[in-house]
C-alpha cells in the first residue's frame, strides 16, 4: 500500500490533519516528557549536592525565551530540526545504561534544544538555544574533574609570569610558592564557574541581539579567551594579596565578583557587536 | 560582520589559545630551574573510623617507675596494649624519651608468658620482626629514630589480648646551680618535615595527633623514688601537681596528685636540692666482668662577675612558625624582651624571624640603644605564628650576614620549640661555622625537642636553655647573661694520678659555661686508688681541684657500664652528624650490640614462640595517636593553605544577571531610539 492510497482512508486523513495542526507547545511538551529519565537523573544530581544548581538558570532562560516568543512560534516546524530532535530523543533512550548518564543526558538535552529550534521563529538562531539546553546539564563537577587541572595549571603559570617581577615565585603543579608562602590554585580557583557563566552570558546576549548561529559560533573562542584571561587576572590579584599578608573572604569575593562583572560585560560587548544579525 | 571577519576572529582566538597552552609546555627561560620538590611525610590529625572491628586506640596505659639513687636514675616504662576490637592489629606508637637515656632492656608480658627482648642490628631486627608478624606470632620491636624519639611496634595483638611491654633505661642526673632535675618527656611534638631534610621520607614523622585540647584516652602515671646519701630538700615539679608520699631525710616518694588533669601532654619535670645546696661530687667505680667503669663528677667553681666585658654582637634567630602560635610565641616574646632588654649600649644586635621564609628586622646589626631595643620588641610583639619551620635556611642567612666588625665576638641565640626533622643538618652547619659564632639554644614550651637544643649547644659551644612558661623567662635570661659575662671554667683538663684509666669520655673537656659539674666517664684497670685532678681557668684565676678515688666498688653502680657506652655513642653520633653520612655506623652498632643498648643502628626485638594468629594477613596496622603538646595549637599540624577561590555561586549568578539586565535595558533603549528617530 503506497502513501497516496492512505489519504483515501478517512481516519488516516483526519489524524494526519490533527497531527499537523497540533500546537507547537504540545510537540515541545511531548519531547520534554520523553526525556523524563534525564530530568529525574538531573533532579537527583541537584538534590544530592554533587553539583551547583547553575543548570536551573539555563532551564529558566530557555523557558523565558519560549515565553518571549510564545505568540510567534512556527505553525509548520522546521522538519530537519524536528527530525533531529526525535532522533536524539530516541538515541538517548537507546544509550541509557550503555553510556554514562552525563553522555546520554547530553544527547537528550540536544533533543530539547533541537525541538525548540524547530518551532522558534526564524530570527532566533538555533545554536544559542541548543547551547542553553546543553548548559542546563550538571557540568560543573565533571568539568572540574576533567578540565580543572589544566585550567588551574594554566592559570597558575600565567600568574607566575605576571608576578615574577615583584615576588620570588615558583610554581609547583597548581600551587604557587610566593616569597616562601604557599598559595593553592585548587579546584574552586579553576575558573570553571566563570566559564559556565561566560557561555551563559554569550548565549543570552546572542539570543537578545538575534545573532545568527554562524556569527555566534565564530565568537565562542573569544568568549573562552576572555574567561581564561579574567580568571588569570582574578587569580593574580588574589595571589599577590595572599603573598603580602592575606585578605578576608569578603575581599576575595568582592574582587572575584568585580572581575566576573568585567568578563561578562566584555562577552556581552563581543556578542552584541554590530555584525551578522537577523535584524 | 562578514565571513572574512569571522575567519579572522577564529584565527586570533586559536592563536591566543595555542600561546596560552604553550606557556605550560615550554615555560619561560630561566637562569636556574628550581629543583623538583620532594614529597615529605608529615604529621596529620587523627580521624576515628566508625569500624567497630578495629581498635584504633590500643595503648590503654603508660606507667613510669623511676628510682633515683644518688645521681643515677633507673627508669622502667610499662606500656599496656589491649585490643578491644574483633580483628587482630599491629600497634605502632611513636613516643619520646630523655635525651640522656641509655635504653638497655625490654621485655613483653603476654598472659602468663614473659618474652625477653634481644638487641639486634636494626635491619636484621626489622627482617625478623616482619617474619614473626607474617608467621602470626606476637612480637614487639623497639627502634630509635632520634636519641629522644623511639617507636614501638607490636604485631599480632589478638582480640581481647592484654600485652604489656616494659622498657628500661638509665640516665645520669647532672645538677645545675645545685638543682637536680629529672625530666620525663611524654609526647613527641609534631615535626615539620622540610623537603630538604635527609629524613623527608621518614615514616615516623607521619603520625597522627589529636586536636589541641583533646585528651588522649590512654592513662598515664609516673612515680619517682629518690634515695640520696645526703639529705634531700625542696622537692618540686615545675610541670605537674605532685604529692610527696613518703619522705624522710634521705628518701622521698613522689606521685602525681589526683585531679591534676591530663598529665601526658608535656614534659614531666621534677627538681630537688640536697642539704646545704651540695652537689654529689666524687668518683663512682664499678667493677664488672672483664671491664671496670668510673664516672668522676667535680663541682665547678662559683660564678664570678667580671667588670670588663668586651662588646659583643648578638643575633637572635626566632621561630615564628605555626607550632609557635599562641602560648609558645608569647613565652618567646617574654624571653626576648628580657634578653634584648638586658643588652648593654656597647653591644649590637639584630633579630631574624623565620618560618617558611625569614627576614631580618634591620639590614645590619644595630647598637643596643633603648630606641632600637624598643623597636625590635614592638616588631616581635606583632608576630602571630604561622607557616612552616625552615630552620636551616635561617641559619644559612645568619652566617652569610657579615659581622658588624671583625674584632667583635658574635653570639647567636636561637629561640624555637625545635619541632623539625633536620637536627643533623643544623648541627653540621653550626659546627662548620663555629669559628664565626657560638650558639645558644632556647627551647620554648612544655614538650621541647631537647635533642635539637642540646645538640645545637654542643656543636656551637654554647648552652641549652628550656623555658616552659613566661614566668621562667627572667631567670633564664639572667642565667644566659651570667654565662656570657664569663664562662665558669675554660681550658679544662682532667688528670688521673694513681688510677690506670682508658677510653675516657669525652676525650677533650668542653668549657663549663654554667654552674654544672665537670663530668668524666671512663674505664679503669688495676687497683682502685689515686685521685682525679681537674684543672682549668676560672674567671678569678687558675682553678685546680682533686678528688680522691675511694676503693669501694659496688654493684649499685652497674649502670656506669651503660652510661659510659651511651656517652661514647653520643660522641660518635655528634661526629657523624658533623661529618655527614654514616661513617660511625659500624662502631656505634658494635657498641650497641656489645653493651645491649638501643641506638640509631640497633633495636630491641621480642618474639613470642607461639603462633597465635592463623590469618596474619588480616591484621590491621594501627597508629596510636599522640595528644597535641600543651600550649601548642592545631597550626602545628595543619595550617590552612590560602587559596584563590571563585566567588560564591549565588553572588556570581546575581552579578551575571545584573550585567545581562543592563544589556537588555540598553538594547531596549537602542530599539526605542530607532523607532523614534
Amino acid at each position: 500500500m503506497n502513501s497516496s492510497r492512505l489519504y483515501t482512508l478517512p481516519r488516516v486523513l483526519e489524524w494526519s490533519i490533527r497531527i499537523d495542526r497540533a500546537p507547537a507547545l504540545l510537540w515541545i511538551a511531548c519531547i520534554t516528557l520523553a526525556l523524563l529519565p534525564t530530568w529525574v537523573w538531573m533532579a537527583r544530581r541537584l538534590a544530592d549536592g554533587s553539583d551547583d544548581p547553575l543548570g536551573l538558570l539555563a532551564i529558566a532562560a530557555l523557558a523565558l525565551v519560549l515565553w518571549r516568543h510564545r505568540g510567534r512560534l512556527r505553525v509548520a516546524p522546521r522538519l530537519g530540526w524536528l527530525a533531529l530532535a526525535t532522533g536524539c530523543a530516541l538515541l538517548s533512550a537507546m544509550l541509557a545504561g550503555a553510556l554514562p548518564p552525563l553522555a546520554t543526558s547530553l544527547v537528550a538535552l540536544a533533543a530539547l534544544g533541537c525541538v525548540l529550534a524547530a518551532f522558534l521563529p526564524a530570527l532566533v538562531a538555533a545554536a544559542p538555544v541548543i547551547g542553553l539546553a546543553l548548559l542546563s546539564l550538571p557540568w560543573i563537577a565533571s568539568l572540574q574533574f576533567y578540565a580543572g587541572y589544566p585550567l588551574r595549571a594554566l592559570t597558575a603559570e600565567a600568574s607566575r609570569w605576571l608576578l615574577a617581577p615583584f615576588f620570588a615565585i615558583e610554581r609547583m603543579g597548581t600551587a604557587l610558592l610566593v616569597d616562601g608562602r604557599l598559595v593553592m590554585v585548587d579546584a574552586p580557583c579553576s575558573g570553571v564557574q566563570m566559564l559556565w557563566l561566560g557561555y551563559f552570558t554569550a548565549c543570552m546576549t546572542a539570543l537578545w541581539t538575534f545573532r545568527s548561529s554562524g556569527s555566534f559560533l565564530a565568537r565562542l573562542p573569544a568568549v573562552s579567551v576572555l574567561v581564561l584571561a579574567g580568571n588569570v587576572v582574578r587569580n593574580t590579584v588574589l595571589v599577590s594579596l595572599e603573598a603580602t599578608g592575606g585578605a578576608s573572604a569578603a575581599v576575595h569575593d568582592a574582587i572575584g565578583l568585580g572581575v566576573l562583572a568585567l568578563v561578562c560585560g566584555a562577552i556581552a560587548w563581543v556578542m552584541a557587536d554590530e555584525g551578522e544579525r537577523h535584524v | 560582520m562578514n565571513s572574512k571577519g569571522g575567519l579572522w576572529r577564529w584565527l586570533a582566538s586559536a592563536t591566543l589559545g595555542c600561546a596560552a597552552a604553550g606557556l605550560i609546555a615550554a615555560g619561560p627561560a630561566r637562569a636556574q630551574e628550581p629543583e623538583p620538590r620532594l614529597k615529605t611525610e608529615s604529621p596529620y590529625f587523627f580521624v576515628k573510623s566508625d569500624d567497630p572491628s578495629v581498635d584504633q586506640l590500643p595503648l590503654k596505659a603508660t606507667r613510669v617507675d623511676v628510682r633515683i639513687s644518688g645521681v643515677i636514675a633507673d627508669v622502667t616504662v610499662t606500656q599496656q596494649y589491649r585490643n578491644e576490637g574483633t580483628r587482630a592489629i599491629e600497634a605502632r606508637y611513636v613516643f619520646p624519651g630523655s635525651t640522656r637515656a641509655a635504653v638497655y632492656g625490654m621485655n613483653v608480658r603476654l598472659a602468663d608468658r614473659l618474652v625477653t627482648a634481644q638487641i639486634r642490628e636494626k635491619q636484621q631486627a626489622r627482617v625478623e620482626y616482619q617474619k614473626a608478624k607474617t608467621e602470626g606470632k606476637t612480637a614487639a620491636l623497639l627502634e630509635q629514630h632520634r636519641p629522644n624519639v623511639f617507636q614501638m611496634n607490636v604485631a599480632n595483638i589478638m582480640p581481647g589480648d592484654d600485652v604489656r611491654v616494659e622498657l628500661r633505661y638509665t640516665e645520669l642526673l647532672v645538677p645545675q646551680s645545685g638543682t637536680y632535675e629529672f625530666v620525663f618527656p611524654t609526647v613527641v611534638g609534631p615535626r615539620y618535615n622540610s623537603p630538604q631534610s635527609a629524613d623527608a621520607q621518614a615514616k615516623w614523622l607521619s603520625q597522627p595527633y589529636l586536636p589541641a585540647g583533646q585528651a588522649t584516652p590512654s592513662a598515664f602515671d609516673i612515680h619517682v623514688d629518690i634515695a640520696s646519701p645526703i639529705g634531700i630538700k625542696e622537692v618540686r615539679s615545675t610541670s605537674h601537681t605532685v604529692e610527696v608520699t613518703e619522705k624522710d631525710d634521705r628518701h622521698a616518694g613522689i606521685a602525681l596528685a589526683a585531679g591534676g588533669g591530663a598529665a601526658n601532654n608535656r614534659d614531666y619535670i621534677l627538681q630537688y636540692r640536697l642539704a646545704g645546696d651540695r652537689v654529689e661530687s666524687g668518683v663512682m667505680l664499678y667493677r664488672g666482668d672483664g671491664e671496670n667503669f668510673f664516672v668522676a663528677m667535680v663541682e665547678p667553681p662559683q660564678h664570678v662577675a667580671t667588670a670588663a666585658i668586651n662588646p659583643r654582637e648578638y643575633i637572635f634567630v626566632v621561630d615564628i612558625s605555626g607550632s609557635m602560635h599562641g602560648f609558645p610565641l608569647d613565652t618567646a616574646k617574654a624571653l626576648l624582651r628580657e634578653l634584648i632588654g638586658g643588652l648593654r649600649p656597647s653591644d649590637t644586635f639584630n633579630v631574624l624571624l623565620f618560618e617558611g621564609s625569614n627576614r631580618f628586622l634591620a639590614p645590619r646589626s644595630v647598637p643596643a640603644t633603648p630606641a632600637n631595643i624598643e623597636r625590635a620588641i614592638r616588631t616581635i610583639n606583632e608576630q602571630g605564628g604561622g607557616g612552616s619551620t625552615e630552620i636551616v635556611p635561617a641559619f644559612r642567612r645568619v652566617y652569610a650576614e657579615p659581622k658588624a666588625s671583625p674584632d667583635v665576638a658574635r653570639t647567636i641565640v636561637v629561640v624555637t620549640d625545635g619541632y623539625v626533622s633536620v637536627e643533623r643538618e643544623v648541627f653540621q652547619m653550626v659546627r662548620q661555622h663555629l669559628s664565626e659564632a657560638n650558639v645558644f639554644a632556647f627551647g620554648i614550651g612544655g614538650s621541647v625537642n631537647r635533642h635539637l637544643m642540646e645538640g645545637i649547644a654542643r656543636a656551637g659551644m654554647g648552652e641549652p636553655f628550656i623555658v616552659t612558661k613566661p614566668s621562667e623567662a627572667r631567670a633564664q635570661a639572667q642565667r644566659f647573661r651570667r654565662m656570657i659575662e664569663a664562662p665558669v671554667l675554660t681550658s679544662v683538663k682532667a688528670r688521673f694520678e694513681g688510677l690506670q684509666v682508658y677510653d675516657v669520655e669525652p676525650p677533650q673537656l668542653p668549657d663549663v659555661m654554667g654552674e654544672r659539674p665537670v663530668i668524666v666517664f671512663g674505664k679503669w684497670k688495676g687497683e682502685p686508688q689515686g685521685q682525679v685532678v681537674i684543672e682549668g681557668r676560672a674567671a678569678d684565676g687558675p682553678y685546680r681541684q682533686s678528688i680522691a678515688v675511694e676503693g669501694n666498688t659496688s654493684r649499685d653502680t652497674a649502670a656506669l657500664r651503660h652510661l659510659w657506652a651511651r656517652h661514647r655513642i653520643q660522641s660518635l653520633s655528634d661526629q657523624e652528624a658533623q661529618e655527614g653520612g654514616d661513617r660511625q655506623r659500624a662502631e656505634i652498632t658494635q657498641l650497641g650490640l656489645r653493651y645491649g643498648l638501643l641506638t640509631q643502628y640497633t633495636s630491641f626485638l621480642a618474639v613470642d614462640k607461639v603462633v597465635r594468629n592463623p590469618v596474619p594477613s588480616d591484621a590491621v596496622g594501627v597508629d596510636q595517636p599522640s595528644p597535641m603538646p600543651q600550649g601548642v595549637s592545631n597550626l602545628a599540624v595543619g595550617a590552612t593553605v590560602p587559596g584563590t577561590p571563585e566567588p560564591a555561586t549565588w553572588g556570581a549568578i546575581l552579578v551575571t544577571l545584573s550585567v545581562l539586565a543592563m544589556l537588555a535595558r540598553r538594547l531596549r533603549r537602542q530599539r526605542a531610539g530607532r523607532f523614534t528617530a
